[in-house]
């Protein structure tokens, strides 16, 4: 299957590129950081409330952080003008699009797992007998935050005030993912923890949802 | 009939805003009128 | 010119008559009083709003695929259309909220998703206003659109699936719950009402947006010259 290997082998290079300076990962672990920290002033972070607050907040973290990690994205091709270099490498466009969601999900994930240690001890939240669970709500969340991004990203880098235009289209868009990823999350750091299947099944819809409508519409994406 | 302005009040405003939706539309409709006349016309001299 | 005319009246007339059937025919509510007329008009407003974001959806797909330059000026005409509609429905929901239940706001499923609704399209009109070159435009801002109409159901849905898993204060029953008869048939008419007005609205801005296109072959015509 040529979209399959053109895919790996254009995944291949975005991780490269990243792992080469690492100033992606850098940045947006530096930027939760400090949301995190920020967050402990707007209430009470005792045990209570911590659990009450933590998942939302954390999430909300990660959704602006993606915001900002996700303009680069296209903008780095438009700006180096390798759009038109990546489009004849490959024979189906949609393998530029699951390359570079590939790429967003795995950094999102990434960051995500490096800052739930210490969300943990910030918070004093356990963390350790849930962690699969939370793996799974992770990746589930940033698949669908790094889909519906990527696409966006295609359609902000072509606009005036990119960087603003990126969150102010992507936030309202990803509220489905906010809701359903804090509400798994709440229930697996709740004192008796469980897993919200039901949200579970609810992020794997949204990310199928917008994987298709990528599939369908990414050619269109990346007309010159 | 304590909620009458209410009641008033929502309809009032709601009118209020597809009102000014329209004359907005109607006015912008009427400069852009004018504004190609005024191009035809400059493109017939020029002609 | 006359039948801008006669049409304008007809609307006219159908959104007064709706009115006054809201006011003086329909029976007064047991439990809320004179403030549940309000309803008539932010229900059918609600209503209205999605059908014009409907139709914006149908024309950002079209657009997608048969690039005509009529589908995207009636995909903005929509999308604007629409966006009015659904700021009259979130003005008229706290003026009804306030006086009937004590709050202004409830992040209940459908006022929340209204809200979420009514930012995604002011982020589409937005973008719009950021790009320069009108093909460029119309392609992004309707595969934009088409993502925004998407997640329409799945913000709605979201929202519903956790406002019932916290217990939340039962607001109001979906439009047509224990309506009674007479009530059904004034909101029926109130919504055909404001598809009449939504129509008008439509034609008059879809008007506009193809003068736009007209002056600007003129203009490019006279720099040429």
């Amino acid at each position: 299957m040529s979209v399959l290997s053109n895919t790996t082998a254009l995944l291949g290079k975005e991780l490269r590129t990243e792992f080469r300076s690492r100033e992606l990962l850098t940045t947006t672990v530096v930027f939760i950081l400090i949301v995190m920290v920020l967050f402990s002033f707007t209430f009470d972070p005792t045990v209570g409330e911590s659990r009450r607050f933590g998942p939302g907040l954390l999430w909300l973290a990660f959704l602006f952080a993606s915001s900002l990690m996700l303009q680069p994205c296209f903008l780095r091709e438009l700006n180096n003008d390798t759009l038109s270099a990546l489009r004849l490498s490959v024979s189906d466009p949609f393998a530029i699009f699951l390359a570079k969601l590939a790429a967003n999900t795995l950094f999102l994930l990434l960051t995500e797992l490096l800052l739930l240690p210490i969300f943990a001890i910030l918070y004093n939240i356990p963390v350790l007998a849930v962690f699969g669970q939370l793996v799974l709500v992770f990746f589930l969340g940033s698949l669908g935050v790094a889909t519906a991004g990527t696409a966006l990203s295609a359609i902000s880098a072509q606009a005036r005030m990119r960087e603003l235009m990126l969150p102010l289209l992507l936030l309202p868009l990803l509220t489905p993912v906010l809701v359903a990823s804090t509400e798994v999350t709440a229930g697996l750091l709740d004192r008796q923890p469980f897993v919200q299947w039901k949200g579970v099944g609810f992020l794997a819809v949204f990310d199928v949802v917008f994987l298709t409508a990528l599939w369908i519409f990414g050619e269109y994406l990346l007309e010159e | 009939m304590k909620n009458l302005d209410s009641v008033f009040a929502a309809y009032l405003i709601g009118w209020g805003i597809f009102f000014v939706y329209y004359l907005t539309v109607a006015r912008r409709s009427t400069a852009l009128r004018n504004e190609i006349e005024r191009l035809k016309n400059s493109l017939n001299r020029s002609k | 010119m006359w039948s801008r005319l006669i049409g304008g009246s007809a609307v006219l007339a159908l959104v007064g008559g709706a009115a006054y059937a809201s006011f003086y025919v329909a029976p007064e509510e047991r439990t809320m009083g004179l403030v549940q007329r309000i309803f008539y008009l932010h229900a059918a407003c609600g209503l209205t709003m999605f059908t014009a974001f409907f139709i914006c959806f149908c024309s950002n797909i079209a657009y997608v695929f048969w690039r005509s330059a009529k589908s995207d000026a009636l995909a903005v005409s929509a999308a604007e259309v629409g966006l009015v509609f659904s700021t009259v429905n979130l003005v008229t929901g706290p003026i009804w909220a306030h006086p009937a239940w004590g709050i202004w706001w409830t992040w209940d499923a459908r006022l929340t998703s209204a809200f979420v609704l009514w930012l995604l399209y002011i982020a589409y009109l937005l973008l719009r206003t950021l790009i320069e070159e009108p093909e460029r435009r119309a392609l992004l801002s309707a595969l934009f659109g088409i993502f925004a109409f998407l997640d329409v159901p799945l913000v709605y849905g979201s929202i519903r699936w956790w406002r019932t898993q916290h217990p939340q204060p039962v607001l109001m029953g979906g439009p047509g719950s224990g309506l009674e008869p007479t009530m059904l048939k004034i909101f029926f008419f109130s919504i055909f009402a404001m598809h009449a007005l939504m129509v008008l609205l439509l034609i008059d801005r879809y008007g506009l947006e193809k003068m736009r296109g007209e002056a600007e072959i003129v203009r490019r015509e006279l720099e040429a010259a």
